[in-house]
């Protein structure tokens, strides 16, 4: 290995060199001083005559080594040095960058955790997603999960698939019953293929039989995740064969998955996996499997070798037509097949939306920052210029100075991502805990290399783009001034580059603020809107006693002697009982037909979206009854014919009349209306008023209790023990108060608003400290002015109005600039917004004098220091 | 990097380096010695600074066409002397053979008149 031995010959190579050279040198000058020079003419001609000693050593160095290698290593060990130098600058342009770089790797990495991420399971490339969709709808509405009989059909006739598995969209919430209690859990049921298709290998005992499920009746048995194991079983290998009760039925651990898998689904991180045979007794559905009118199954299914997926696609659509044609009423359905990602492909795009709109905030803050770090740059290298004035007359080429200069940016940006990773690292826990607790997803979002590779090319760019414009400007003068240590060098050209950088900064700046400006009064907006109930002293706890395999019998005497207890509570004016509450994720939609009024184009009636309530719902709920009554307890029986719809719903069919005593027909019987309710938010707050109609509750097993209180949270434990005073096993899914209720279909806005606060205000600080540095840059340079002109009897007041004229000046030109920019910008936003135009002429007025204030305020400092130059001292100076 | 401050010296990229295994072919000799030598060998007319010299000697020396060995010269002085290896005799010539094939085309080239037409 020559080259291995060279690197440590070499300080021997070229102290070897460095003498030659002199005793060539000393041999030349005795030569010339035996032809008749003095010892000092001889020295002098004998170095004319060889010339620039230390270039041609160094030429002479560059044979032996890799000329980039080394001599990168050289620049960077030299750029150190100067950064060292210079503590304050350093600081400040790593501080803008982390920042910047920072907020940009913490968006890429909730993206990444989203988007690019693959599931983790081999070969994931021949995997594919397998939906339905309705070639004759558009947008998200077209596209279902399967049926288990749709599902099934594909599975045993398809023929371009090695094998197809299916998987329940939702997590369940589970109650575990053991030593007395119940406890809240997570499942997943898969197909009993789920396993084997994604080619998952058991850490520990085994997976399911693949026909374990066919004809729905499997053996009750668990596969656990890895995590559950290491946390309830400690990790014991005697968990297999162990029995876990869930929802009041026994189920055996028959394996561990590896700590590697946790489904491929976003969000859904199943303690334990069970097969579809099991929906009836795990979910009390028992005609789930075999509708074929209840779309609830993910298909994935692996592609055979050499099948393209379009052949597959082709070969599932005709089996998923064939499926309906018996039908002629049923859609007619295609197959749709997607690459596997943790996002289903139908609901990716609104991903992207959310994800985009925040990487686009985040990449107005880095250029920003960048702005930031390239004034810094360029201040800094007019205090240098003699230093590479230096260099250049030692004979540095320009090249090699530029390639410095980059290598000093690089270097500062390479640290300002490590600390955008630091960033990183420390604001995700902190993001991921904006989510409500209530929301029953949990969210992997790792650091992979993904995300270090988008920080280090992310760096990697901003070193250029502040770099580059410095380092050639810093080359491109005339050395002499700038060796005669001239003043004045500081010409307009560059202050000019300077002041249209902190323009740009403006500019940026305002439009960012602007557009955070409109997210968060947005997100103001929607938490002042009115749902339609009482947002405030109600207390809810989501309940399913029949998970414990209540009859129905026994789960009308647990509600009703829960309702009495609960009526009973201090504090406590009213409780009642619902099935579903208004912006719940879940709808149920029935249909109606009214006489006289044809249902709309296609359909046989007209859907309505209903909720069970019991007596006492509307009252306690805060949903003012406009017209009749509420249900009293004698509507609540079998065969009640009693329905309370809401306004919305009454003005539009029985406009001008009176619709206490109207009649229409329901799915199963005839219905009578005895109430009228103020119309609410049922799906979202931004949707128009909707129809909504209330039947009495019957026997449900699954039901919110809902409990008006002057205190929710001390009445919140009280609850929480009177249920476990009925039955200790019963374990309320949910128990919160309305406001957290409510934080749910908040949260997006809510999420959306913060950031973009948090951005906004991070782009102002960086926008201020290019505005005053740049300022108070000027100040330095115009010292000597300043001092002129206060001799010649300008005051105080005079120099200070100077030097804020300068900064308001480049203020003014930026928000301008600024305001026309957003006018554009700002129309992406329009969808997001709600309850304000997307070119509000408050909130534009507002920020931009907020900007100018803070320019203003940041400006007046420097122009103070300036006012206060003593002008016998700068003059002396000179 | 470029080195602006050399281009008149060098006749064409090797022609250095090839002056120099000729000359050491002779005889080693030491960086002082090899101007020297050029320098009168050419009457004067090619005159090798040391800025080219000493990178044409590492680059000969990293190639091993040529070695080096401190000593004392003639002179009495201690000095380095560099020596002809078998690799650089054998390179010497094959330079040798392609310049002078290059040399009698640049000559057709630019006296067509004594071109051996007949």
């Amino acid at each position: 290995m020559s080259w291995f031995l060279r690197i440590f010959q070499r300080n021997n190579l070229y102290s070897e060199l460095a003498e030659e050279m002199r005793l060539h040198l000393e041999e030349r000058t005795e030569q010339l001083m035996r032809e008749g020079m003095s010892p000092k003419e001889a020295g002098q001609a004998a170095r004319r005559a060889f010339g620039n000693r230390t270039l041609i050593e160094e030429h002479s160095r560059e044979v032996w080594q890799w000329p980039t290698l080394e001599s990168i290593w050289a620049d960077i060990r030299y750029a150190l040095r100067q950064l060292r130098k210079s503590p304050g600058f350093t600081f400040t342009v790593i501080l803008s960058l982390t920042l910047g770089l920072g907020a940009n790797t913490t968006i890429f990495t909730f993206m990444n955790a989203f988007l690019f991420r693959p599931p983790s399971v081999r070969d994931s490339g021949h995997l594919v997603e397998v939906m339905e969709r309705n070639p004759k709808a558009s947008g998200l509405e077209a596209y279902m999960p399967l049926s288990y009989p749709g599902y099934a059909l594909l599975r045993d006739h398809n023929q371009t698939l090695s094998g197809f598995a299916a998987f329940d969209g939702d997590p369940r919430t589970v109650s575990w019953s053991h030593d007395g209690q119940g406890q809240m859990v997570f499942g997943q049921l898969v197909s009993s293929n789920f396993f084997s298709v994604l080619e998952v290998e058991p850490a520990l005992g085994r997976f399911f039989q693949p026909d374990e499920e066919r004809g729905g009746h499997g053996a009750p048995t668990v596969v656990i995740s890895h995590s559950f194991w290491q946390r309830e079983f400690a990790g014991d290998r005697a968990a297999i064969g162990h029995a876990l009760v869930l929802n009041g039925s026994s189920y055996t651990i028959i394996g561990v998955a590896p700590s590697s898998f946790t489904g491929i689904l976003i969000g859904s991180q199943p303690d334990f996996w069970t097969t579809l045979a099991m929906t009836p007794t795990l979910i009390h559905d028992p005609d789930r499997l075999g509708s074929d009118t209840s779309f609830w199954l993910f298909g994935v299914g692996r592609l055979k070798p050499g099948v393209r997926k379009n052949e597959a696609q082709a070969d599932l659509t005709v089996l998923a037509r064939s499926a309906h044609s018996s039908d002629p009423k049923a859609a007619v359905m295609d197959a749709s097949l997607f690459p596997v990602q943790l996002v289903p492909a139908p609901f990716r795009g609104y991903v992207v939306a959310f994800t985009g709109l925040l990487m686009a905030a985040v990449g107005l803050v880095l250029l920003i920052a960048c702005a930031n770090a390239a004034n810094l740059v360029l201040a800094r290298a007019i205090t240098r210029r003699r230093e590479l004035a230096v260099r250049s007359a030692l004979g540095a080429g320009r090249f090699r100075i530029v390639r410095q200069a980059l290598t000093e940016s690089l270097l500062l940006s390479m640290m300002g991502g490590v600390g955008g990773l630091a960033i990183a690292w420390w604001s995700i826990p902190l993001l991921l805990s904006l989510k409500p607790a209530s929301i029953p997803v949990s969210f992997e979002v790792p650091l992979d290399w993904r995300v270090f590779s988008f920080a280090l090319a992310a760096a990697f760019f901003t070193g250029i783009l502040f770099g580059v414009v410095p380092a050639l400007r810093a080359t491109r003068r005339d050395l002499l001034p700038a060796l005669k240590d001239e003043r004045q060098l500081a010409g307009p050209r560059r202050s000019r580059l300077r002041s249209s950088i902190v323009v740009a900064q403006i500019t940026v700046c305002l439009v960012l603020l602007i557009s955070a400006g409109l997210c968060v009064q947005s997100l103001l907006n929607a938490r002042s809107i009115d749902p339609g109930f009482s947002t405030r002293d109600i207390a809810v706890a989501q309940l399913d006693p029949g998970s414990l395999g209540y009859t129905e019998t026994q789960d009308r005497e647990f509600y009703r002697q829960l309702l009495e207890r609960v009526r009973a509570l201090p504090g406590v004016s009213s409780a009642s009982l619902s099935d579903d509450l208004p912006l719940s994720t879940s709808r149920t939609v029935h249909g109606i037909n009214i006489d006289g009024i044809a249902p709309p184009a296609g359909l046989d009636s007209i859907h309505v979206q209903i909720a069970y309530v019991a007596p006492d719902y509307f009252r306690t709920m805060g949903i003012p009854v406009l017209d009749g009554h509420e249900f009293s307890p004698q509507d609540i029986h079998p065969g009640s014919t009693a329905v309370i719809i809401n306004q919305a719903m009454a003005q539009h069919y029985w406009p001008g009349r009176n619709p206490i005593g109207q009649r229409f027909k329901d799915e199963k019987q005839v219905e009578e209306i005895v109430g009228v309710v103020k119309t609410g938010k049922y799906r979202s707050l931004s949707e128009d008023p909707l129809d909504f109609m209330y039947l009495p509750l019957g026997a449900q097993s699954q039901e919110y209790l809902v409990v008006h209180t002057a205190a929710e949270q001390s009445a919140l434990d009280e609850i929480r023990r009177v249920i476990l005073s009925l039955d200790p096993n019963v374990v309320p899914v949910e128990m919160e108060s309305i406001a957290q209720y409510m934080a749910l279909p908040l949260f997006a806005a809510h999420t959306t608003g913060v950031l973009l606060a948090v951005f906004g205000a991070i782009a102002l600080l960086l926008a201020t400290i290019g505005l005053s540095g740049v300022v108070s840059y000027s100040v330095s340079q115009r010292t000597n002015e300043i001092g002129v002109r206060m001799a010649l009897g300008a005051d105080r007041l005079d120099v200070l109005k100077l030097i804020l004229r300068q900064g308001m000046r480049l203020t003014a030109i930026g928000i301008l600039c600024g305001l026309a920019l957003s006018f554009a910008a700002t129309r992406v936003l329009a969808d997001l917004l709600y309850g304000i135009k997307p070119a509000d002429p408050l909130t534009f007025a507002v920020v931009s004098l907020f900007l100018a204030a803070v320019a203003f305020v940041s400006c007046y400092f420097p122009a103070h220091r300036a006012a206060s130059i003593d002008p016998m001292q700068s003059l002396r100076a000179e | 990097m470029p080195m602006t401050n050399s281009t008149p010296r060098d006749l064409f990229p090797g022609a250095l380096e090839m002056m120099i295994l000729e000359s050491l072919r002779r005889q080693p000799a030491h960086g002082y010695a090899l101007v020297q030598h050029i320098q009168q060998r050419s009457n004067n007319l090619l005159q090798v600074e040391e800025g080219s010299l000493y990178p044409a000697l590492q680059r000969l020396l990293k190639a091993r066409l040529v070695k080096a060995e401190w000593g004392i010269s003639l002179t009495n002085r201690r000095v380095r002397t560099y020596q002809i290896t078998a690799a650089g005799l054998q390179h010497l010539e094959k330079e040798i053979s392609s310049f002078e094939r290059m040399f009698e085309g640049i000559a057709l080239v630019l006296n067509p008149a004594k071109t051996p037409v007949q």
